[in-house]
């Protein structure tokens, strides 16, 4: 039960990791082709949801974890700043009314959402404090 | 196995860390590739293989290699089969990198817009994400 649950919370962590790649081609300029940022947005969706959902259910699952553990409630947060920014890079990209600052703030907010995903990368390797 | 996992030592941390992150990278960039030849930009998915793919093959396999040498599962006899699924995956991926780059730098630098050699580097990162996922399932679940 373990193995499969960590195997389907690394596969939704790897979504993300697709996302953070194409939008980090579209932050330094590249134009993407068509469905490209669709791809990207939905992987964004699934893997979200799915790091959240098998995140907390492995958490529940083994009895070393608690999920009031520091770096759990730690990851909880930066998994909300993380979709937080998502969501609002998201609606904003696909705004068609979007000017040359939107650009740059959005690229911004990429690079930030970048580093909270690897912030979380962080806690759920060194897991501090378990 | 997997129990150990989720206790091993702090000093696997950092490789492990390395591991991954190349892993993303790799995977993230071979979707890239994926989507920009499937929509016929050549150049994009001609330099996501050299400046994503590539690089993050080469972090993966790095690291890879750096918590081999710290878990010391290579002296083991058998050699756990999770490692040898690692190690079956990634090896023979760099020559498919290799071959889909020359493939899509040929056709981009052509100006082509489709044709067998982007059809073959789409191929090819098809089987490689498929390749990927297979990795992923064995690192997790570490079948024995």
């Amino acid at each position: 039960m373990y193995d499969w649950l960590l195997f389907l919370h690394l596969i939704s962590a790897f979504l993300l990791a697709v996302t953070v790649v194409i939008y980090s081609a579209v932050a330094i300029g590249v134009t993407t082709p068509g469905r490209t940022r669709f791809v990207a947005d939905r992987c964004w969706d699934v893997g979200g949801l799915g790091t959240l959902i098998f995140g907390i259910w492995l958490a529940l699952n083994l009895d070393q974890y608690d999920f009031f553990d520091g770096w759990i409630l730690g990851a909880l947060v930066l998994w909300f700043i993380a979709t937080g920014l998502g969501q609002t890079i998201q609606r904003r990209v696909n705004a068609p009314d979007g000017t040359g600052d939107d650009a740059r703030a959005l690229a911004s907010m990429h690079w930030i959402r970048t580093i909270v995903i690897i912030g979380l990368l962080v806690l759920m390797i060194w897991k501090p404090g378990a | 196995m997997s129990l150990l996992a989720a206790i091993r030592p702090d000093d696997w941390n950092l490789a492990l860390f390395v591991h991954i992150l190349g892993a993303m990278l790799l995977v993230g960039s071979l979707v890239l590739v994926a989507m920009a030849l499937a929509e016929r930009d050549i150049r994009l998915g001609y330099r996501s293989l050299l400046f994503g793919v590539l690089p993050g093959w080469i972090v993966m396999r790095g690291g890879a290699e750096w918590i081999a040498e710290k878990e010391k599962v290579n002296d083991l006899d058998p050699v756990p089969s999770w490692v040898d699924v690692g190690y079956s995956v990634s090896d023979p991926m760099l020559l498919l990198i290799i071959i889909a780059t020359v493939c899509a730098g040929i056709a981009a630098r052509r100006q082509q817009r489709g044709g067998a050699l982007r059809g073959t580097a789409l191929a090819l990162a098809g089987i490689m994400l498929v390749a990927c996922a297979v990795a992923i399932w064995a690192m997790s679940t570490k079948p024995t």
